[in-house]
């Protein structure tokens, strides 16, 4: 048989299976106790009765038969052999007589009323009937006669007798007892148990009536209790398949928040909220990288199809294939930036963790930008005493350069740019201050996204990446990296590292 | 037909300048958006090609402010290809918007068709006695052979007949064939008027003296 492989349903069969072992169980012992109950009572009157029927038994007053004609009580050991061959067993039958006060325990007529037999069995393995009440049942008698002359004549083909204990069987309708006497009567009680068997089969009946209905209310029971629990599990898988099937907003119905199921269905919803925002991130900040490339690939489409329009001299053709150049550094800028944020965002940018001085990648980084500043005619003004951090020190770098060329961007004609480090409670901090226009109070929370400009425009030709770079950096460090800014008091970064 | 092209990439304006001027427009440029909505309210452009993105001020902003005075017909230029960007620019006022990264070819098509519908006209030919212009392929032709004209004697043509039976000034002329770096010499004009007249009958354009000229 196939197991279904619903839980459900397998919950329902493990637990209908043991119920019904439970109930048959207790049914049987039920059963099995009425029953003895019943024939303990009954067998406690047979052995009254046998008792009774064996003190009924008396041996004939001896005649005078020659002297050596003893009082019989039973052969005595070893001398069997000595009553001569079988069949001249001299000894006399007893005989019966049933006193008046037990007459009341035979019901002679009444063929459901106790009966009796009383058969000896002499060693020549005649049996002969010494009494039997009129409403013995015939069948059962002449099958239990030859049955248990059978076993009797064993038993006496060896004299003295071997007793046994006296065995109670059922023989169709009757319960019999046979008890074999010392001197080798058997007495045969037994009644009609028609009554008691119908009893029987009405308790069993009954057990099997009463035992049913509680494994149906039971079973309907486990069936509501089953699908009750099963129903959370649905609705949690319910709520899966939709947001499997993309529609992240979905979320679980936490009812019962108590309950196992409750708990991780709210595990679940918080799950689904943070995919959810990841993937809302993601989402933006692919449509986004899309945007950002969309322009410079407008340049170079609007440039090449307005060139190819007509026959152009070379000078405006070196003029088109200049800023289809331009636009294709910018769209180069801008991958690259996009797939360091990528590698950033994935973990996968193994950061050095190497003793370096921030003072000195700092100095080398203004090193570097002097010239541009120079341009711009910009001051930088250094406070930077030693101090030993831990990190990649390249990286550093990259954050620091990216910041000081911001402070130029940004500055005023002729401005100037503060860069100043410090040590602080085991904290290295870099502060690059500049005296440009400031930024204003609204865009202030927004500096370090993806693709966010103050402005909202792409002059400049930066990426808009470069301090969500940064931030990145930083932070997969351990530090971080703050704004603030004034309207026209300057801007100042401030990074924060882990010092060696 | 002069246009006005405010966007912020260098490049971009510059090619699509140069496109434009070479389909026989008068353009003018404005690299940020206060002299995008400068000039859009200075003058009577018969399109406006707005980027959305701008320094100073934003595409909408300009549109915003612009339909309080004027109804000139804006094609916004878009890098969000999202409905919901396209409904806020129809919705604020625009006519029609392109996506970023857009073929010349459709963004041409898509301002002569502005040009149309904010002329009332719904179809590509206008066709004058004899004379029967395609907006479109820009052809003019005389009783069914092809004229040669120069763009700036097509733009006339086109200009006169698509305010057919209205008197146009001098004025309103120059300032919708002519960009802001020409030298308006009266007699530029004048020159393409009689080279028209030459090519496709002294009566095709009217003179009405002391106001203007008229395709009757």
């Amino acid at each position: 048989m196939k197991i279904p492989k619903s839980i459900k349903w397998r919950l329902q069969i493990w637990y209908g299976l043991i119920l019904v072992i439970v109930l048959a169980g207790f049914g049987v012992t039920a059963y099995q106790l009425e029953r003895g109950r019943l024939f303990g009572r009954i067998d406690n009157e047979l052995h009254r009765r046998v008792g009774i029927l064996a003190n009924a038994l008396h041996r004939p007053p001896p005649r005078a038969l020659g002297g050596n004609e003893q009082p019989f009580d039973r052969p005595p050991p070893g001398q069997f052999p000595d009553d001569g061959p079988p069949g001249q067993n001299l000894r006399p039958p007893l005989e019966f007589h049933l006193p008046p006060e037990a007459a009341g325990l035979f019901d002679t007529n009444d063929p459901n009323s106790f009966y009796f037999a009383i058969v000896s069995f002499r060693a020549d393995a005649k049996a002969k009937e010494i009494a039997r009440s009129t409403n013995f049942p015939n069948p059962p008698f002449n099958i239990s006669i030859a049955t248990e002359s059978a076993r009797a004549i064993n038993a006496f083909s060896q004299l003295p007798v071997k007793l046994t204990a006296p065995t109670v069987q059922i023989i169709g309708n009757y319960r019999e007892i046979d008890s074999l006497l010392p001197s080798g009567e058997m007495i045969y009680v037994g009644c009609s148990i028609a009554p008691e068997l119908k009893e029987l089969r009405r308790t069993a009946l009954n057990l099997t009536a009463v035992g049913s209905l509680v494994l149906l209310i039971g079973l309907a029971g486990g069936w509501w209790l089953v699908s009750r629990a099963i129903r959370s599990i649905e609705n949690i898988s319910a709520a899966a398949v939709k947001i499997s099937a993309g529609d992240l907003s979905q979320r679980i119905n936490v009812a019962e928040t108590e309950s196992e199921l409750g708990k991780l269905a709210s595990v679940l919803n918080s799950t689904f909220a943070r995919l959810d925002a990841a993937f809302a991130q993601q989402k933006q900040f692919a449509s986004d990288a899309a945007h950002e490339l969309r322009t410079p690939v407008s340049v170079i489409l609007t440039q090449t199809q307005t060139a190819l329009n007509r026959e152009r001299t070379v000078p405006e053709y070196r003029e088109t294939v200049e800023a289809c150049q331009r636009a294709a550094q910018r769209m180069r800028k801008l991958i690259g930036a996009l797939l360091e944020l990528a590698r950033l965002d994935a973990g996968q940018e193994q950061m050095k963790r190497m003793k370096f001085d921030l003072s000195q990648t700092t100095r080398s980084c203004v090193e570097l930008i002097q010239p541009i500043a120079d341009e711009h005619g910009i001051k930088i003004r250094c406070e930077l005493p030693s101090l030993e951090c831990v990190g990649d020190s390249e990286r550093i770098a990259q954050v620091i350069t990216n910041l000081l060329t911001n402070a130029i961007q940004f500055n005023k004609p002729d401005g100037e740019i503060r860069v100043a480090a410090q040590m602080r409670d085991g904290t290295a901090i870099l502060a690059v201050s500049d005296t440009g226009l400031g930024i204003p109070a609204e865009d202030l929370p927004h500096v370090f996204k993806r693709f966010y400009r103050g402005d909202k425009s792409r002059t400049g030709g930066n990426t808009g990446l470069g301090l969500a770079i940064s931030r990145a950096i930083v932070e997969a460090h351990g530090g971080s990296i703050e704004v603030s800014s004034g309207e026209d008091a300057g801007t100042t970064f401030t990074v924060r590292l882990p010092a060696a | 037909m002069r246009i006005l092209i405010v966007e912020d990439e260098p490049d971009l304006l510059r090619s699509l300048a140069q496109a434009l001027r070479e389909e026989g427009y008068a353009v003018d440029t404005a690299n940020n958006g206060e002299d995008g909505l400068f000039n859009a309210e200075g003058c009577d452009y018969d399109a406006i090609v707005l980027d959305v993105m701008l320094p100073k001020l934003d595409g909408w902003e300009i549109l915003k402010r612009l339909r309080k005075t004027k109804k000139t017909p804006v094609l916004m230029l878009t890098a969000r290809d999202q409905s919901r960007d396209r409904v806020r620019g129809l919705d604020t006022g625009a006519d029609d918007y392109v996506v970023k990264p857009f073929d010349l070819s459709e963004l041409f098509a898509r301002l002569r068709a502005l040009i149309r519908r904010s002329a009332n006209k719904t179809t590509n030919v206008i066709e004058i006695g004899d004379v029967k212009i395609e907006t479109a392929a820009r052809n003019v032709s005389l009783q069914e052979r092809p004229v040669e004209l120069t763009a700036r004697e097509y733009a006339l043509v086109e200009f006169l007949a698509l305010h057919r039976g209205e008197v146009v000034t001098r004025t309103q002329l120059y300032e919708h064939l002519f960009d802001e770096n020409e030298s308006s010499l009266s007699n530029l004009l004048d020159v393409h008027v009689s080279n028209v007249r030459k090519k496709l009958g002294a009566e095709f354009i009217v003179t009405r003296r002391g106001h203007g000229y008229c395709i009757e």
